[in-house]
């Protein structure tokens, strides 16, 4: 039966109705488990040498052993935030001849083919194999690696039971998100320490390798409960969406906007009561960090801006990329009805320059946080903001003329390719390449603060311009509607 | 108050639409009825500006419908669920679209009020988003956007469908009374002769995009479509 099931599975991906597209994305996203999986038994094979290079003259056996527990408490927030329930697969199977425990253990066994189970076996097996086979002997090594299945297996159900019984509860995400956070915390100021616990755990296999099999307990019962709650909640309904009671909403800060403002109060309707866009906004506060990798010390006392452009263009303006990106597409459901209702199209565009206005705003203030590194970075937001309201926002309702893909926006947004084609990745281009072009020059002459000024200044006059680039967009519009009509209809 | 000329679209070689000549006076119920591909949909949607015709025009109180949005102003029309907005709850649907009207909140609610009988306790304060409604009562929300507009000129892609017996009879009553009240144009279509030929007084038979029969009807009407489609 399970083969059946999974040739099921086959099939459907491989008759999926835009194959052709699903298939590049699935290349795309191949590639990238496949560097993350390189990368992973690069680290699982070097990780002696990295252990010692990153902690010259500390013991490797006991930093190993400190990173495990730390490892899969990470592992658990990500999963949260990424893994997705293998469950709507098995409606049609429901009302025929199967008993429910076939089913139930179809979806046990195809959870378990994520990308995120087999990476720690990747990084951590190796080491466990050569490093504590060597040291300690083969018993112990093998509870070293049955202690990692056993976690892996653990945090893979125990993420599938929470979400199952808490679909879609923002509350949760952020409340495990926060867990996580402040026992790093905890951690990184040495008040608990994470990792002395993990050691110490360890330490503990070391002496007595048979301890590894409560790991293997706790995953074995997370894997019946899992199991039962499965089993006695097997409806779609269930399986599905908490249903609870929807209510009607006014936002009534987009009122003194008019109409564009009603537009606009629609599409923020939209892109808070769907999966896919509430996952970009909330992608869109996670990059807020992107600063941490970009912003050095050194680059801001010699006012190397160039370097650290991308990130602040790309922060500042993740709302006019992420949500920009698939322009109109968002709408694709209802867009036949927003065409032949009595919308004025300019309002309709002006509605979308408000939205993005706002949403940078609100973006940019909370990146002057980075305000505590320098007030210089305060200056490269700026111009960048001023940059993305002004200019970005143009080209990125101007290529949305051309994107004729239908987007499914009620599934998740994480690893989601689904609605990406050309324009997305030709949209780019132009968007993170003009401050460049803009700043280099001044840059090269040794000007860096006038580079910025430039930028900003480039921002200002194009933001100034804005009817005109309405009137434009609208157009272009106007010429391209049929065309975006039909493809949304697909 | 229409008037189709010379109109043709086709897709990959395949014409949907041919219609040379056809005119639709003011106050007429019209039925549309075909087989799957008369080209019916398009027909449609080219009349309301989504499809761009090969050729031809359509002119709407002597306006050509494509490149103007003059006749937005009378026109309310509702054709599949792409035309709701699915994440709103049908009360702030309806809100939306009136504001559009220019009509009030309290308008809008003084308007549903008149309709409670037509959704029968399914559609309002349900705590729902249109999108979790059944097909029925997702087709109540639009048919009831659409009247809602006050419109001269109605069209509705196979309304009767999905609705449940009741619904049915209380919407074909409707549609007679508000010709009668407000002289109002409606275009439908349908799959059901019976419903047709009950509610309109002109029948256009289009097949394969071209006009078959055109005829008012009367008491023989029924029969003679059925004899037609059962060839």
């Amino acid at each position: 039966m399970l083969s059946t099931f999974l040739s099921h599975q086959w099939k459907d991906f491989w008759r999926s109705r835009n194959k052709a597209g699903s298939i590049v994305a699935q290349l795309v996203l191949g590639f990238f488990m496949l560097y993350f999986l390189v990368v992973a038994i690069a680290v699982g094979f070097g990780m002696p040498f990295m252990i010692e290079k990153f902690f010259p003259g500390r013991d490797v056996i006991q930093i190993f052993n400190g990173f495990i527990l730390y490892y899969f408490l990470f592992d658990l927030a990500i999963r949260t935030q990424m893994q997705d329930l293998p469950t709507l697969s098995i409606v049609p199977y429901l009302h025929l001849k199967i008993k429910k425990g076939t089913l139930v253990n179809f979806l046990n066994i195809k959870s378990l083919f994520t990308f995120f189970n087999f990476l720690p076996l990747f990084i951590f097996i190796p080491f466990s194999i050569i490093k504590i086979g060597g040291t300690y002997g083969a018993l112990t090594s093998l509870m070293y690696v049955v202690s990692i299945l056993s976690l892996t297996i653990f945090n893979n159900y125990l993420v599938l039971y929470l979400k199952r019984k808490s679909i879609n509860n923002i509350l949760y995400f952020a409340s495990i998100i926060g867990f996580v956070a402040i026992f790093a915390a905890l951690d990184y100021y040495n008040i608990v320490s994470i990792r002395a616990f993990s050691n110490y755990i360890f330490m503990a296999v070391v002496k007595l390798p048979l301890l590894g099999l409560i790991f293997t307990a706790a995953a074995i019962v997370i894997f019946y409960i899992n199991s039962i709650y499965l089993r006695s909640n097997l409806y779609t309904e269930e399986l599905s969406t908490k249903d609870e009671k929807k209510v009607s909403t006014d936002y009534a800060f987009l009122n003194r906007f008019g109409k564009v403002g009603e537009l606009a109060a629609l599409e923020l309707k939209l892109i808070l009561r769907h999966k896919r866009s509430r996952g970009s906004v909330v992608m869109g506060f996670m990059f807020l960090f992107y600063g941490l990798f970009f912003y050095r010390m050194p680059l801001i006392n010699n006012d190397q801006f160039g370097m650290m452009l991308f990130a602040a263009v790309f922060m500042t303006g993740i709302t006019v990329i992420t949500y920009g990106q698939f322009m109109f597409a968002w709408q694709s459901t209802h867009f036949d009805g927003l065409l032949i209702n009595k919308i004025d199209i300019k309002n309709f565009i002006k509605a979308k320059f408000l939205l993005f206005t706002i949403s940078c705003t609100i973006i940019t203030l909370l990146a002057g946080f980075y305000g505590f590194m320098s007030y210089k970075l305060l200056l490269l937001h700026l111009a960048a903001y001023l940059y993305n309201i002004g200019f970005a926002t143009v080209i990125v309702l101007y290529f949305a003329t051309m994107n004729y893909k239908r987007l499914d926006i009620t599934k998740s947004a994480s690893f989601n390719w689904q609605g990406v084609g050309a324009t997305q990745w030709i949209l780019g281009f132009p968007l993170l390449l003009i401050p460049f072009v803009i700043y280099l020059p001044f840059s090269f002459l040794d000007k860096p603060y006038w580079g910025l000024a430039a930028l900003g200044a480039f921002g200002l006059i194009t933001l100034s311009m804005r009817n005109f680039w309405i009137n434009l967009i609208v157009k272009r519009f106007e010429k391209q509607r049929y065309k975006i009509a039909e493809g949304f209809r697909e | 108050m229409l008037a189709f000329k010379e109109l043709k679209k086709s897709y990959a070689g395949r014409t949907v639409v041919d219609i040379k000549d056809l005119k639709i006076e003011a106050g007429e119920t019209i039925g549309l009825v075909g087989n799957n591909g008369a080209g019916k949909t398009t027909l449609f949607r080219i009349l309301l500006d989504l499809i761009r015709p090969d050729s031809g025009e359509i002119l709407s109180k002597e306006v050509n419908v494509a490149g103007s949005s003059e006749w937005k102003n009378y026109t309310a029309s509702y054709l599949d669920e792409g035309f709701l907005i699915d994440y709103l709850t049908p009360e702030e649907y309806f809100i939306f679209i009136g504001s559009l009207n220019n009509l009030s909140i309290a308008d809008v609610s003084e308007y549903l009020k008149n309709y409670e009988e037509f959704f029968n306790g399914e559609i309002l304060n349900r705590g729902k988003y249109i999108r979790d409604f059944s097909k029925g009562n997702q087709n109540k929300v639009g048919i009831a956007a659409a009247l809602m507009q006050k419109p001269e000129l109605l069209v509705l892609d196979e309304p009767f469908a999905n609705l449940d017996p009741t619904t049915q009879i209380r919407l074909k009553s409707h549609i007679k009374a508000l010709k009668s009240s407000q002289r109002l144009t409606t275009l439908i279509s349908s799959h059901d002769l019976n419903h047709v030929t009950d509610v309109c007084d002109r029948i256009i038979l289009l097949e394969k995009g071209i006009v078959i029969k055109d005829f008012y009807t009367d008491e023989n009407s029924l029969k003679e479509l059925e004899a037609y489609f059962s060839e």
